[in-house]
């Protein structure tokens, strides 16, 4: 399957890619950073894009010629496409239940088993009530939702023949694991490999999950040959498929090591959080155990990564905004220095004693963390910086982040034309360059392609060296394992009030 | 490919698409030909009237616009303010407001236009430009919110996200994410659509209301000291005369030929004001569709 893609709006060019090349009757893993195209290119293949909206040509036919030729028409009838979003998939007037049994996948009988594997803590009449709602934004939750959009894929792989020429059934999983912990993500793994072993079908994998990588080379080696590592990236407008080296990653992941000084301990940490926090009518318990056996104060002392832990959805975000005065809570305490948080600290105290002075905070998704209609060079106006913010020193602390050449017209590019993995990097640079005492990192590694999450990591960790310190909130626990000491890991458990 | 296939497109066919600058060259055009025509046709006087009330007519709807944006932007911050650190005289700020916004603008401007005649007859008003100066505040102050309302809403939507706490984070102080990030960065094409909706709204109050008051509400109020506007030309006895005569063609088909050439004042001034309040609609429309508002 060779594809040649053109996809640009009216005013710019947004994909354009010579050889977009997926191997029939293989699963390739499509790896590389976010807002890249990985997710456009996909649709525009699978025929889910507009015409009206966009100017696209596939393989040199335009695009509504491309949704009637018979390649795309096959790959609509025996493929399926689950969505990086779960919630935009799913019809929100129709219960899970009607939707899991409409179209080409409705016979019902196919249901139990696939659901069994992907909800095996409920039982079939709880399946059964899960079924019956609606979706609504909050409920059920990101993760049960993916799971029912992955199950109606794997029913759709069902209604395929074993021993089969399957390779014209295309499966697109864009981010299927993005709200799934470890343990589903391996049943989805399991799943997925299995059904491809004995169906032989076309499937692409769309993910940042690099510990992915570790999995299936970890435990189906047998089946390695049949899988494709591929990284898209953008140089000069022009993106490029390139097979990634799992060896490279799984090499440099080995060679990772904790950084800062043991030396640190016996110092004054220089935050302390108690173990207990009140909000939304929650317990918030913080300990050094998954089980939350030993409630224990969080610290963190001067050279310190601390690595905050715990399953989707517990308040990692919540404790992280509540420690930076940005939620309000029922009862929480904190000593930052000399200083004491608690619900009762006023927004003023922190705005004069610790925003940008003792801490600052990298937000979870760096779109909507930057201004999207500002400019590169606006980054860090505003900030309250000693030095001048002219031209050199914009471009000397960019180069801190972006390895490539930053030139004039990368300063005047519009931050929305910027991809993922850039964003992130300016959404990191706008909080390091403060140099405070203590970072909040909430999923710094996010959209990072694999070379930038190495620089990223580098770069903490030599400021770690000076005595920066950072309290990490991450889903990437594979490599945040390796970057903080088992003794810096602290977990979260919560219980209604 | 998408460069080979832009570059093929007509360009007028691009610019047709482009709705806004269509439709303002079709507005700037439309003037010119009028403009012409009645350089030719119409008798000096009347052509120098007719320039006269279009452009006093311009410069108080361009001056409504300043108005409006200066007195909506620092109510706006005034509001955050008092929101933010004096919740009483939020409430206070917040019912006077509505007062204004309760007040028919036809009703307010009239009311404002009776303090105008006062100042005037008091000798306190002298030169047009002053006077022209204030008929375009009492309009802003009754045409502010539109702007006031559309930056609320944008601080309110962009306070809810992630940018906003990420930057007070960093250091960031509150006024400049307001006024620089939120307010001039993230809302001016908002503005500048609002802006083209006040330049149409200024102009049909004022034409309505140099309307109302010219056909002699009372000896009172009288627009005999005001300049002259698109809307006084209009109640002008000539105007209604001329106007009148296009109803006359309707059932007089032959004197139609004869309306562009012997009724031209009336004809022009209605048209200027219909042909103006079009195509700013369709600017304003298109504009919106082109920036995805």
């Amino acid at each position: 399957m060779k594809y040649d893609l053109d996809i640009a709006t009216k005013d710019r060019l947004l994909v354009q890619i010579d050889e977009f090349n997926i191997q029939p009757g293989s699963l390739t893993l499509l790896l590389g950073e976010s807002g890249i195209g990985k997710s456009l290119i996909s649709k525009a293949i699978f025929g889910l894009l507009s015409p009206d909206d966009l100017e696209i040509r596939i393989n040199q036919l335009d695009y509504e010629e491309y949704l009637k030729s018979k390649v795309c028409t096959e790959i609509q009838e025996k493929g399926f496409f689950v969505f990086q979003e779960p919630s935009s998939h799913l019809n929100p007037f129709r219960t899970l239940n009607k939707q899991l049994n409409e179209g080409s996948i409705k016979d019902p009988a196919r249901n139990g088993e696939i659901l069994a594997k992907l909800f095996p803590n409920f039982s079939e009449i709880e399946r059964e009530q899960f079924l019956s709602v609606f979706p609504k934004p909050f409920r059920p939750s990101g993760g049960e939702k993916q799971r029912i959009l992955i199950t109606m894929a794997f029913k759709k792989m069902s209604l395929l023949r074993k021993n089969r020429y399957n390779e014209s059934a295309f499966f697109i999983f864009d981010e299927p694991t993005g709200s799934l912990d470890n343990e589903y993500r391996n049943i989805f793994l399991k799943m997925l490999l299995t059904a491809h072993e004995q169906l032989k079908f076309t499937a692409l994998l769309i993910t940042h999950d690099y510990s992915m990588i570790s999995e299936i080379t970890d435990r189906y080696v047998k089946l390695l040959p049949s899988i494709n590592f591929r990284e898209l990236s953008v140089h000069n407008d022009d993106h490029q498929l390139k097979k990634f080296s799992t060896d490279s990653y799984l090499s440099w992941l080995g060679s990772v090591q904790p950084k800062g000084s043991k030396q640190s301990r016996y110092k004054q940490p220089l935050l302390s959080l108690q173990s207990e926090i009140k909000v939304f009518n929650r317990r918030i318990v913080i300990s050094t155990s998954p089980e939350a056996l030993t409630p224990s104060k969080l610290e963190i002392f001067p050279g310190e990564a601390v690595y905050l832990k715990a399953e989707s959805g517990a308040g990692k975000t919540t404790v992280a905004k509540i420690i930076m005065g940005l939620q309000s809570c029922q009862s929480f305490q904190c000593q930052v220095g000399d200083i004491t948080l608690n619900q009762h600290t006023t927004e003023n105290q922190w705005k004069r004693n610790i925003w940008a002075k003792k801490m600052s905070m990298v937000f979870q998704h760096a779109d909507e963390a930057l201004n999207l209609n500002g400019k590169v060079k606006d980054i860090f106006r505003g900030l309250p910086l000693k030095k001048r913010k002219d031209r050199e020193f914009l471009i000397e602390n960019l180069k801190i982040v972006f390895e490539e050449s930053v030139d004039e017209a990368f300063l005047v590019q519009p931050v929305a034309f910027l991809s993922g993995g850039q964003k992130q990097r300016l959404n990191l640079i706008r909080a390091l360059i403060l140099d405070t005492d203590i970072v909040i990192l909430d999923e710094p590694l996010n959209g990072l392609d694999f070379d930038t999450l190495q620089n990223v990591l580098a770069i903490l960790q030599d400021r770690q060296r000076q005595g920066k310190s950072y309290l990490l909130i991450s889903h990437n626990e594979e490599i945040i394992d390796r970057i903080v000491p088992h003794d810096r890991i602290y977990y979260l458990n919560w219980k209604r009030i | 490919m998408s460069e080979n296939k832009k570059n093929q497109k007509c360009h007028f066919l691009r610019f047709y698409e482009q709705k806004d600058k269509y439709w303002l060259s079709i507005w700037i055009l439309g003037l010119m030909m009028i403009w012409i025509w009645n350089l030719i046709y119409l008798n000096k006087p009347a052509l120098k009237q007719l320039e006269s009330g279009f452009l006093n007519t311009l410069i108080i709807s361009f001056l409504v616009i300043i108005f409006s944006i200066l007195l909506g932007w620092s109510i706006t911050l005034l509001q955050y303010l008092f929101e933010r650190n004096y919740p009483k005289i939020q409430i206070i700020l917040i019912f006077l407001i509505n007062i204004i916004r309760s007040i028919p603008q036809i009703v307010g401007i009239l009311m404002g236009y009776v303090i105008l005649t006062v100042l005037i007859q008091q000798g306190v008003l002298r030169s047009d430009f002053i006077i022209l100066i204030f008929m375009a505040l009492i309009i802003a102050l009754f045409v502010f919110l539109e702007i006031f309302d559309l930056l609320r809403e944008r601080i309110h939507y962009f306070r809810r996200l992630d940018f906003f706490d990420a930057m007070r984070v960093c250091g960031i102080r509150e006024r400049y994410i307001i006024n620089r990030e939120i307010i001039w960065r993230s809302s001016r094409i908002h503005m500048v659509n609002k802006m083209i909706a006040i330049f149409g709204i200024s102009i049909f109050l004022l034409c309505s209301v140099d309307f109302i008051i010219s056909v002699g509400l009372s000896t009172d109020v009288s627009s005999v000291n005001l300049p002259v506007t698109l809307g006084s030309l209009l109640a002008k006895i000539d105007s209604k005369q001329d106007i009148l005569a296009i109803g006359y063609s309707l059932t007089h088909l032959g004197y139609i030929i004869r309306l562009p050439f012997e009724h031209l004042q009336g004809i022009s001034v209605s048209f200027i004001i219909v042909f103006t309040l079009v195509c700013m609609y369709q600017i304003g429309n298109g504009f919106a569709r082109r920036h995805h508002l």
